[in-house]
């Protein structure tokens, strides 16, 4: 007896933590999926994967925080030198590589977020462009640290842990890649839903009623910025290791501007936006591409008009107003 | 567990199918052209297209019993990871026995250890990069390089009345190996560099650098610029700051492109540039290219990347020729190939797999039929990638 009731009773305690995560297992069998669907594609799945990776940090800090900037791939970009060149230099572990990553874009997002975060809307816009831009042109002049603009090559990657060796039809890259969303994912959904969260969207409806409650609201932002570079820097960290080479693009203009336009597909504010918007973005991308490799920016364009103008809280809110729709018909 | 191992099998032998599968006659080769179709430097996959066009109206579709296929991939620009992922596709879903393409040099070099692994021939159209070729043997390129084109400038310019040269080039790997290449050739021959000059990639206005160029006491300029915005940029600075009337000469590479030249207008006229080809070169082959070029494709402009798409595809149907869809058998037949190319007689050098041609010296002119060419006055025979053993 005792042995059927002590498992209830610690399903019941743990429903308030773990109740929620259930779309985290839809994310677990849809990559199950594709897995086995798309056997041919596994290269393209594992970069809409890390690009998933890369839109949930700037979720967190443009959902959650409002904090709108549009030079997110500054974080990205350090995270793959610093993995590139630890793995070329020191040692060639992925998990190290990817926390090294982490380490270099929650730095860069610590030390311009100080400036940054002191100021508001086109400042704020301006300056991390900025950012970006300086760094661009530091890699781009330090050809003897990162080859400058014919890129970083030969960076490879001993068998994670171990055992599992990155493949040519790059099934290990996508595990791998799959298995780093899931923890990001949990650890956001953990973020988001804790009281440092909620201080967040506070700070998102009304910064200035929230510092008069006694909240640190810039600390707070330079505390998020911080924890989404290092996601970010984990999301470069991934490239750089499934594509073996880092290249001065890694810190373009277009690649913040398509974060922000996959997060606003998706639905910003929510975690499930920015993996739906990543999605989407990427598909119809690859799909237009391929069907017509020179006209395809016209579908990618005429699909964020429809969506910004029909659904402005993204393609997550499709179901609740499909249902809305359905009701008043 | 044993679904999984088994879905794993099969997706590798379907890998393996059809990356080993040799020879077998009279099938279907399928080339995949992995280039930048849209966005701001959509032009180079332009340019290839059309000269891929050009090529397959000329010879046909079909060689030694094979039907040629050509999938085009567009990567949106300089991105290593969309062109790894362009190349894993090309290799595993279409089964390609060749790849091309690769405009820029980080997009080449991304791929490098799939072409080993796979085994198959990539033939560079245009990333100039020295160092790309010994990435991985199946590297072959039938572009140029730099240091092919800057070193002959330097030469020739020493040798043909100029005494002390600026050199003025945009600070990015290219422009640093051109400045280096250029200087080395120019100083042996007696020449003496008063100043080198590195621009930042992204400026436009060029006039405090048309004063240093001034100051220096220099009696020409040695300049590069990307193709585009700079270019003009530079060059009209060039004219209205008065170095042309100050008698300072010009001597460039890729600056006067056949695709951007009109653009630059009458300032352009007599500006002398060291390349290895112009639209307007003197042959009939380059008659009958750029005939066809204009009749398949009205307004379009034969320049460096329709030519080396040209020969990129002439090189490809030689090694299906040669060995079919069999990738090391196909490199070791193009190693020392020689064919007559609209841009005059050219040879792969087993070593480098790098182009070796005639490097032209060409001045800006206007055309009979009223458009910017550049006519080439001197030639330079037989350079070889002078920077691969740099």
């Amino acid at each position: 007896m005792t042995d059927l009731v002590t498992p209830r009773v610690s399903t019941r305690r743990a429903i308030p933590l773990f109740g929620s995560l259930w779309p985290i297992a839809i994310v677990i069998l849809a990559a199950f999926a594709a897995f086995f669907l798309f056997p041919y594609d596994l290269a393209f799945l594992t970069r809409i994967v890390i690009m998933m990776v890369f839109v949930l940090s700037f979720d967190l800090i443009l959902g959650y925080a409002g904090i709108a900037t549009l030079g997110h791939a500054a974080m990205y970009g350090c995270g793959a030198y610093a993995a590139g060149l630890f793995a070329l230099h020191i040692s060639p572990d992925p998990l190290v590589g990817l926390l090294i990553g982490a380490t270099a874009g929650a730095l860069i997002g610590w030390a311009s977020g100080l400036v940054l975060l002191r100021t508001h809307g086109m400042t704020l816009l301006i300056i991390s462009i900025a950012v970006t831009m300086v760094l661009q042109e530091a890699a781009s002049k330090a050809r003897w640290l990162t080859g400058g603009a014919d890129g970083l090559p030969g960076i490879s990657v001993s068998p994670i842990l171990g055992f599992f060796e990155f493949d040519f039809v790059g099934q290990v890259a996508f595990i791998y890649s799959v298995c780093v969303l899931v923890a990001v994912l949990v650890l956001c959904h953990v973020l988001v839903s804790s009281p440092f969260g909620l201080a967040l969207r506070g700070i998102k409806n009304s910064a200035s009623r929230m510092r008069a409650i006694g909240t640190p609201v810039y600390r707070r932002k330079v505390t998020v910025y911080t924890i989404a570079g290092a996601i970010a820097g984990i999301a470069g960290a991934l490239a750089a290791q499934v594509t073996g080479l880092v290249g001065l693009e890694v810190f373009n203009f277009s690649l913040s501007a398509d974060v922000m336009v996959m997060l606003i597909l998706g639905g910003a504010g929510r975690l499930y936006g920015a993996l739906i918007g990543t999605l989407i973005f990427m598909t119809v991308h690859h799909v237009a591409a391929s069907i017509d490799p020179f006209n395809w920016l016209f579908v990618i364009g005429f699909m964020l008009l429809v969506v910004v103008f029909a659904l402005p809280d993204g393609l997550v809110s499709l179901p609740a107003r499909l249902v809305r729709f359905l009701r008043r018909a | 567990m044993k679904i999984v191992r088994w879905t794993v099998c099969l997706a590798l032998s379907a890998a393996a199918c059809a990356l080993t599968s040799g020879t077998a006659a009279a099938e279907t080769i399928k080339v995949g052209v992995i280039a930048t179709f849209s966005g701001p430097n959509a032009i180079w996959g332009k340019q290839f297209r059309e000269a891929i066009d050009v090529y397959v109206a000329q010879h046909g579709s079909e060689v030694a019993g094979h039907k040629v296929e050509f999938i085009y991939k567009d990567v949106g620009g300089p991105n290593a990871d969309a062109s790894k992922a362009a190349a894993q596709e090309l290799l595993i879903r279409d089964g390609v026995k060749y790849l091309a393409g690769f405009d820029f040099t980080p997009n080449a070099v991304a791929v490098a250890p799939l072409i080993k692994q796979a085994k198959v021939p990539a033939v560079i159209f245009n990333a100039g990069t020295s160092s790309i070729n010994k990435q991985s043997e199946y590297f072959i390129r039938t572009s140029f390089t730099l240091w092919q084109v800057s070193a002959p400038a330097g030469e020739w310019a020493a040798k043909n009345g100029a005494k002390k040269v600026v050199t003025a080039v945009t600070d990015y790997n290219p422009g640093v190996d051109a400045e280096a290449a250029f200087s080395s050739t120019f100083q042996k021959n007696g020449g003496e560099i008063v100043e080198k000059i590195r621009m930042p990639l992204n400026t436009t206005d060029f006039s405090p650098f048309m004063q240093r160029i001034k100051n220096s006491g220099a009696d020409a300029v040695f300049a590069f610029l990307p193709a585009g915005p700079a270019t003009f940029a530079f060059t009209k600075a060039y004219n209205e700051n008065g170095l042309r009337a100050a008698g300072i000469n010009f001597y460039g590479t890729g600056e006067t492109d056949e695709t951007t030249i009109d653009a630059l207008g009458d300032q352009a006229i007599g500006l002398v540039t060291a390349y290895h080809y112009s639209g307007a070169h003197d042959s009939p082959l380059n008659k009958s290219f750029v005939a066809k070029l204009k009749e398949l494709h009205p307004s379009s402009r034969a320049n460096l990347a329709s030519v080396g798409a040209y020969d990129g595809v002439e090189l490809i149907y030689r090694m299906i020729k040669a060995a079919g869809g069999d990738g090391p058998k196909a490199v070791e037949a193009a190693k020392g190939m020689e064919w007559e190319s609209p841009r005059g007689p050219i040879k792969i050098d087993p070593v480098s797999r790098h182009v070796v041609q005639n490097v032209y010296i060409r001045r800006v002119e206007r055309g009979s039929d009223g458009y910017l060419i550049n006519k080439e006055f001197a030639t330079i025979p037989n350079v070889a990638d002078l920077g691969y053993s740099q």
